[in-house]
């Protein structure tokens, strides 16, 4: 019997080591929708981009891959103000099918450009390995580290949200873009600051995810697929509720991969997805349903 | 007047068209019907995505699911329970109709953002099904068909799905129906105060643009004799689909026809050697098609005049 709990305690933790990153993922993507109503659909290849940001640092010049977010996390926050600017700028506001072709069309040339120039081959920064062992649990190292960072970034990233007279102004612009503007607040600004940072978020999701799992150019697909998941589970443009979705996503991957196979569990991700579409659209973590309907 | 005008100088091109297309396999080699095959098949995929992504703006990024369907209702009705092919045919169309019903029923009751995360899901959930029910779809080994049909009859076939659902474009784009749907695109919330049953009018849009996928998937399965989950759920197509329509005029008639017409003559002249570059090509089609002609080569060829703006294009 106490074998047995503390098999189940043991899934549950390694659900929720990876529902972190997840988290720090989605909460990037449901930041973007929050502020400017754009599905970003190149989330899931830039956070390959990430991953392979810091796979080379690691392979070319030893970086360690937790330092690497030292210089991965900036210049994804460039990056993404750069692609604001050129690209998603130009479709904010207008019909919603003109924002997903757009990101979805800068998603495929970064994963193609990606498979022309790195190969399709599967990589993985090996950087360290073991696990921690306590009360007859084992959890592996590099996911616990990777768990850790993610966890201080979403917090930092939800700190600056809160605290700072810049993440006010996101907040502001997310709740309403018309009357921020009004109170002198620079909306465009806003939004380029905002995609940068959901960049730099898919980006050290990437980072982390890289020390834990192998990877390659199409990543990005099942990824995408999972912060969609994520999203629509903790209520469309909710911060908090993409951090819980993203936990509650892991957790539920995990206990499905247990007792069936690893095959169902990227299923249940969709289907659970449907069912909160069904039920609750709001979200299941949204107490009001603020957020319903997406742009309504 | 004009109308007749217009009916006159339609005619005489269309009529040679019918008549190249249906001489054709009987003057040229096989890799030209083999080719023509392919053209009829993107035609209709670009149809099926335009009916509900063009008309409604609703996006559907999981558009290849119903081809999918299709393709292993049509092998599996045709091989396990030997159906002839017409009924088989019909049911592969029925059973793409009934899977959208389901999925809109759920979906298009809400606003679009969720209508496409909920495609690009469900998709991915019904390529693992099918890899997983090995018992009953051979799993991701695929399933090898018996030839069911020679290539001139499912060259007549997927010919005969094309010219229809283009017709049913014609037919849908001068219909109360279709402007009920474009006013879904424009101004949902404005569509509903006037009366329009939104909801209603989004999931008809969907079962009917699911059909001729689900049709020219089981041709399609019939046509190559194998099928696998990989190949006819592939996220490719898709993308096929969107770039398409959006080249030639999404929410147009015609625009699928030079959509498709352009990647067929494409693809065959020069991607298919460079096939990972032809992706990125595709995606940077996509970015300045939607930056710079959102509306399409039709769009373009109505403002200079060469084509009458009405709708019926």
């Amino acid at each position: 019997m106490l074998e047995d709990s503390s098999l189940y305690l043991q899934v549950i933790l390694g659900g929720l080591l990876l529902g972190a990153l997840y988290a720090l993922l989605a909460c990037g993507l449901n930041l973007i929708f929050g502020v400017m109503r754009v599905i970003n659909v190149a989330h899931g290849a830039l956070m390959m981009l990430g991953a392979y940001g810091t796979f080379w640092l690691y392979t070319l010049w030893g970086v360690h891959p937790l330092l690497s977010l030292l210089l991965v996390i900036p210049a994804f926050l460039l990056f993404g103000i750069l692609l604001q600017r050129i690209f998603v700028e130009r479709v904010v506001g207008g019909p919603e099918l003109a924002s997903l072709l757009l990101t979805f069309g800068l998603g495929i040339c970064f994963a193609n450009l990606a498979l022309n120039f790195w190969k399709a081959d599967f990589r993985s920064v090996p950087y360290l390995s073991g696990a921690y062992t306590f009360w007859g649990l084992a959890l592996s190292r590099p996911r616990v580290a990777a768990f850790t960072a993610a966890l201080l970034l979403t917090l930092t990233t939800y700190l600056f949200l809160k605290k700072t007279r810049l993440g006010k102004a996101i907040r502001a612009t997310a709740q309403q873009s018309a009357v921020a503007m009004l109170c002198g607040i620079d909306a465009r600004r806003v939004r380029r600051i905002t995609y940068g940072l959901g960049a730099a978020m898919a980006a050290a999701a990437g980072s982390l995810l890289s020390t834990i799992y192998s990877f390659n150019p199409e990543m990005g697909h099942v990824f995408n697929l999972k912060a969609f998941a994520i999203i629509v589970l903790g209520g469309m443009g909710s911060f908090p509720g993409a951090f819980w979705g993203g936990l509650l996503l892991g957790v539920i991957e995990a206990l499905v991969a247990f007792f069936w196979t690893t095959q169902v569990s990227e299923a249940a991700a969709y289907l659970l997805m449907l069912l909160v579409l069904l039920l609750k659209p709001e979200g299941l973590l949204s107490a009001s349903g603020g957020a319903a309907g997406g742009r309504g | 007047m004009s109308r007749l005008w217009g009916w006159r100088l339609a005619l005489p091109p269309a009529l040679v068209l019918l008549l190249v297309g249906g001489v054709l396999p009987w003057v040229s080699s096989a890799y030209v019907v083999s080719l023509a095959i392919l053209f009829f098949l993107s035609l209709t995929l670009a149809q099926s995505w335009n009916l509900i992504s063009g008309y409604t703006g609703y996006v559907s990024f999981g558009h290849v699911v119903f081809f999918g369907v299709g393709a292993y209702t049509g092998a599996l009705l045709a091989t396990r329970w030997e159906w002839p092919w017409l009924p088989a045919l019909l049911m592969s169309g029925a059973a793409a109709a009934l899977l959208a019903l389901g999925v809109g029923a759920i979906c298009l009751r809400l606003r679009g953002a969720y209508f496409a995360i909920a495609m690009l899901g469900l998709n991915e959930a019904v390529q693992i099904l099918a890899s997983t029910w090995e018992s009953l779809t051979g799993g991701g080994l695929g399933l090898t068909l018996p030839p069911l049909l020679e290539r001139e009859p499912i060259y007549y076939l997927m010919g005969g799905l094309a010219l229809g659902s283009t017709a049913l474009a014609h037919v849908v784009a001068s219909s109360r129906f279709g402007l009920q749907l474009l006013a879904i695109r424009e101004d949902e919330v404005g569509a509903e105060a006037v009366g329009v049953p939104t909801t209603r009018r989004k999931i008809e849009a969907f079962v009917l643009s699911a059909v001729p996928a689900g049709m020219a998937g089981s041709l399609h399965a019939w046509h190559v004799s194998y099928i696998d989950p990989a190949s006819v759920f592939s996220v490719l197509m898709t993308i096929q689909m969107i770039v398409m329509v959006l080249l030639g005029g999404a929410g147009t008639v015609l625009g699928p026809v030079v959509g498709a017409a352009a990647y067929t003559i494409l693809n065959e002249i020069f991607w298919v050697r460079f096939p990972f570059l032809q992706m990125t090509l595709v995606g940077a089609a996509i970015l300045l098609l939607i930056l710079y002609m959102p509306m399409g080569v039709v769009h373009l060829l109505q403002e200079r005049g060469w084509l009458p703006r009405t709708r019926k294009v």
